[in-house]
């Protein structure tokens, strides 16, 4: 199944293109990463699907245009983390991780049993149980992420947008974050887009890699398919020697 | 340089050359104009017209207008903020207000010519907007918003004492507006020497500027010490807008439009802005000036050519906002230091009704009589509670609806900073009064109120239509509704500079009144106000997730746009609702909302609930105080408020965004 289908998609603005004709299918019940170099549009591709971006060109989530979505409609079905999240003044993580429940109960609606039971489970499923009733802004850089995380499991989405989701933390918690965002998806048949800097984490924790180079679609594989040094340069306009570590899994650095 | 600006240039200075003489031609033929050089024992009445009144107008205009072109290009420059300038960050207001109140504590001040008075209140006001600047690094948005309320501030201490002072003060009023009138060429002189210390002092400083505009770590990094350039060039330019102050008076907007022009016509580099700017400023005061001559004649040449630029201000602020790009640094805008959460909100909340409700009781009760204060027995309490009750009422309801409308803007901008004042509402009311006063020979309190609505949702819809055009971050919001204010308040001074009753009817209105309502209109601002609460908590969910930014928002599917506009009018209903009744400035919108939070009330309702509990006791709190410091007159409710307020500001403004 297709997860995106996108079909000859640009993005303008006053003076540069910063995505230019990209034709894509994103494949469903995967983790994949976007990767590029800095201005590759990789951001902006994933803010166009998040619909935070007007395009042009034909994009469909689930076999529906994108401007056929009504936004509460789209937000039950798909949820977005933008690449620096906000300060949460005076928010308890309890109740940032509530307001996931938007899509589901609107302005006015109740908040029902089920919008208790969906905040609840996606505090378990992220962990932060123990700061429930803390202050979102008093949290270690890792714990917030996984705050917002929990936030999009309570939104109940089938499919997760973030952008650079692990920019901000050391090494330990990027790899904590990623392997949550991996056992996410697998566990719950989630399907998932990552804008990630990193070529090896992008090669450890995803599935899929769609690689970008000035705006266009430079290539897109499994991740043996990507890492190799030919590959590498194509993307990245850089030699790069590719080393195996003892579990066969490969490593690239620059050459 | 780029052809438009050969093209532009001598085409405006045609122009302003072109309107002078039409005016010059229409005082005096030709034929009869005074030789060089001239001495007035030997000319004729309308010779020593020409040639010491519309003669040096002609140049002073040239000079000052180069002077406020070369004082923003500076400012602009130093603080790397396109949207800088001596009007914007305050300085021409500070100095104003140093003259209005020297004139009235301490005229002899003056003897020494105005110029020291109106350095000390541009250096004072212009120091204040920089030190609340450095603790948000210089973003361009927060300063000019910054700017902008100390300016307000200081024009509301200004009408405060220009009110207590009758007609003795008329002349500062004309002054406010920025005539070019003048009598001699001595002004000329020193507009001349002004412009050419400046000049030299932009020319020694070009240099440092451009390695500043790599930023603070940058230069600093090339071993420049830029602490004492941002000092000299700062100063520089205060000096050099408040000799122009000094001079005229407040002529705006010159120092923003004239460097905005410079670099629209092709300057890209900051020498090129600093060389083009005073010359362009020049041309703008000039075709300005001539055709306030063209307009006016030479009868009516005391309307302000500075109230004109004040109206081209408005406009082109609001052209420029979305030209900023990248101004404002993530965070910046964040408020200070995590503010407590309070466990049970509820108890807080009752507590406040329960005190609010004593202070109204307590307020009917005690009053103060002639020779002391006097509890009233219970016969007089049943008869004073028809006269004291609707503007308590009144009071209470204008603070809430204020304070709720402040909650909304805050939330919905994530800004502290935010507040139905500056959104431009509020100015949009005082125009649509004074319109009807104008307008009508003697018009009726409805027809008033409904002027004043008409003016406040006018104002809205403009600020609204701009929010709604495209994706526009919140703060720009706030700034296109400083502009909108900017706008309104130089057609005021201009409305003003007629100078006759209907202007001290508005300046009367302009500080807030509450002596003049009926238990009708009381009952009918208290309805209107519960009613806003009550839309207020069903939007809680949005004001709960605006917070977090367009990208959170937008992804759990709030409608962006939907819930902008609603809340947009929702807050704008509910001040010029409050606005009809306490008159423009209270800054309660802004204080009652940063109390309620900084109280502990966290949770959207909560804290809206809170603010408007705080907002209604605030204003009860000014009204009683307002009719008890000038026992047995009244001053003014508004005016009163905004002297609590204006201190609580600048405190919050300071120690805001550690």
């Amino acid at each position: 199944m297709t997860l995106f289908a996108i079909e000859n998609l640009s993005v303008d603005v006053p003076g540069r293109r910063l995505l230019d004709g990209i034709t894509l299918n994103l494949p469903e019940g995967q983790v994949i990463a976007l990767i590029g170099h800095n201005g590759s549009g990789k951001s902006t591709l994933l803010k166009v699907l998040a619909r935070q971006v007007a395009a042009d060109g034909r994009i469909a989530f689930e076999g529906r245009p994108l401007s056929d979505w009504r936004p509460r409609d789209y937000a039950r079905r798909l949820a977005f983390l933008p690449q620096t999240t906000p300060p949460a003044e005076g928010m308890l993580v309890r109740e940032l991780v509530a307001l996931g429940r938007y899509p589901w109960h609107g302005a006015l609606g109740r908040f029902g049993p089920r919008d208790h039971e969906a905040v609840a489970a996606a505090m378990q499923e992220c962990g932060v149980e123990p700061f429930a009733d803390r202050l979102v802004d008093t949290l270690s850089g890792g714990e917030r992420q996984r705050v917002w995380l929990a936030m999009m499991v309570a939104q109940q989405a089938g499919t997760l947008l973030l952008d650079e989701p692990i920019s901000a933390l050391d090494i330990a918690h990027q790899v904590e974050v990623l392997a949550l965002i991996r056992r996410m998806c697998h566990d719950q048949q989630r399907s998932a887009v990552i804008v990630l800097h990193d070529v090896n984490m992008a090669a450890r924790f995803c599935d899929h890699i769609v690689a970008l180079k000035r705006g266009r679609l430079a290539m897109q594989g499994s991740p043996a398919e990507l890492i190799r040094p030919d590959a590498l340069h194509a993307i990245y306009g850089l030699p790069m020697q590719v080393l195996m570590k003892d579990d066969g899994t490969p490593v690239a650095v620059p050459a | 340089m780029m052809t438009p600006t050969r093209l532009w240039l001598p085409l405006s200075a045609a122009l302003a050359a072109g309107l002078w003489l039409v005016a010059a031609m229409q005082a005096l033929p030709w034929a009869e104009w005074p030789g060089l050089p001239m001495r007035p024992e030997a000319m004729s009445l309308d010779q020593i017209l020409l040639g010491f009144g519309l003669m040096p107008r002609g140049v002073i205009a040239l000079f000052a207008g180069a002077a406020l072109g070369l004082s923003g290009a500076i400012l602009q420059a130093v603080l790397r903020n396109p949207v800088a300038d001596p009007t914007t960050l305050g300085i021409s207001s500070g100095a104003q207000l140093a003259l209005v109140l020297a004139t009235i504590l301490a005229p002899e001040l003056l003897a020494q010519g105005r110029w020291p008075v109106a350095m000390t209140g541009a250096g004072l006001a212009a120091g204040l907007v920089l030190a609340i600047g450095a603790r948000r690094a210089f973003a361009p948005v927060t300063m000019v918003i910054a700017g902008m309320l100390v300016g307000m501030t200081a024009a509301a201490i200004a009408a405060a004492a220009t009110l207590a002072q009758g007609q003795y003060l008329l002349s500062l009023v004309i002054w406010n507006g920025g005539s070019l009138v003048q009598q001699d060429w001595s002004g000329v002189r020193v507009l001349a020497l002004v412009l050419l210390l400046g000049g030299l002092g932009a020319a020694a400083l070009a240099r440092p500027l451009r390695v500043l505009s790599l930023g603070a770590e940058g230069a600093s990094g090339l071993g420049m010490n830029v602490a004492a350039v941002r000092l000299a060039a700062v100063a520089l330019a205060v000096w050099i807008a408040a000799s122009v102050s000094a001079e005229l008076g407040m002529v705006g907007f010159v120092g923003l439009a004239a460097p905005a022009l410079a670099r629209t016509l092709g300057a890209r580099d900051m020498m090129q802005v600093l060389a083009l700017a005073p010359l362009i400023g020049a041309l703008i005061l000039s075709v300005c000036d001539g055709a306030v001559l063209l307009v006016a004649g030479t009868s009516g040449e005391m309307f302000p050519t500075g109230a004109l630029t004040g109206l081209l201000g408005g406009p082109l602020l609001i052209w420029l906002l979305p030209r900023l790009r990248g101004s404002t640094p993530p965070g910046t805008e964040a408020a200070e230091g995590p503010a407590p959460r309070l466990a049970r909100p509820g108890r807080l909340l009752a507590a406040l009704a329960a005190g609010l409700f004593a202070a109204v009781v307590a307020l009917v009760w005690i009053g103060r009589v002639p020779g002391g204060w006097a509890v009233l027995d219970w016969q007089s309490f049943r008869d004073f509670l028809p006269m004291r009750l609707p503007r308590l009422v009144a009071a209470a309801s204008a603070g809430a609806a204020l304070a709720v409308a402040g909650a909304i803007l805050q939330r919905l901008t994530a800004n502290p900073l935010a507040s139905p004042e500056v959104l431009g509402v509020s100015g949009g009311a005082s125009l649509g009064f004074a319109a009807v006063i104008f307008a009508a020979p003697a018009p009726s309190a409805l027809m008033l109120n409904a002027g004043t609505m008409a003016g406040a949702v006018l104002a809205l819809a403009l600020v609204a239509a701009f929010a709604s055009r495209r994706e526009m971050p919140a703060e720009r919001i706030l700034l296109a509704g400083i502009a909108v204010s900017a706008l309104a308040s130089s057609v005021l001074s201009a409305i003003m500079a007629v100078g006759d009753a209907r202007a001290w009817a508005i300046l009367g209105w302009l500080s807030g009144s509450s002596s003049a309502v009926g238990l009708g209109g009381a009952l009918g601002l208290a309805a209107v106000s519960l009613l806003l609460w009550a839309s207020a908590l069903a939007a809680r969910r949005w004001l709960g997730l605006l917070p977090l930014g367009a990208g959170i928002a937008g992804g759990l599917g709030l409608p962006l746009r939907t819930a902008r506009l609603a809340l947009i009018l929702l807050a704008g209903v509910a001040t010029g609702a409050a606005t009809v009744f306490v008159g423009p400035l209270s800054f309660v919108g802004l204080m009652a909302p940063h109390l309620a939070r900084r109280l502990g009330l966290a949770r959207p309702e909560h804290h809206v609930t809170g603010a408007a509990l705080i907002g209604a006791g605030l204003m009860l709190a000014a009204d009683f105080g307002a009719r008890m410091a000038g026992f047995p007159y009244e001053l003014p409710l508004g005016l009163f408020a905004s002297l609590i307020g204006a201190p609580w500001l600048i405190w919050m403004m300071m120690r805001a965004g550690r």
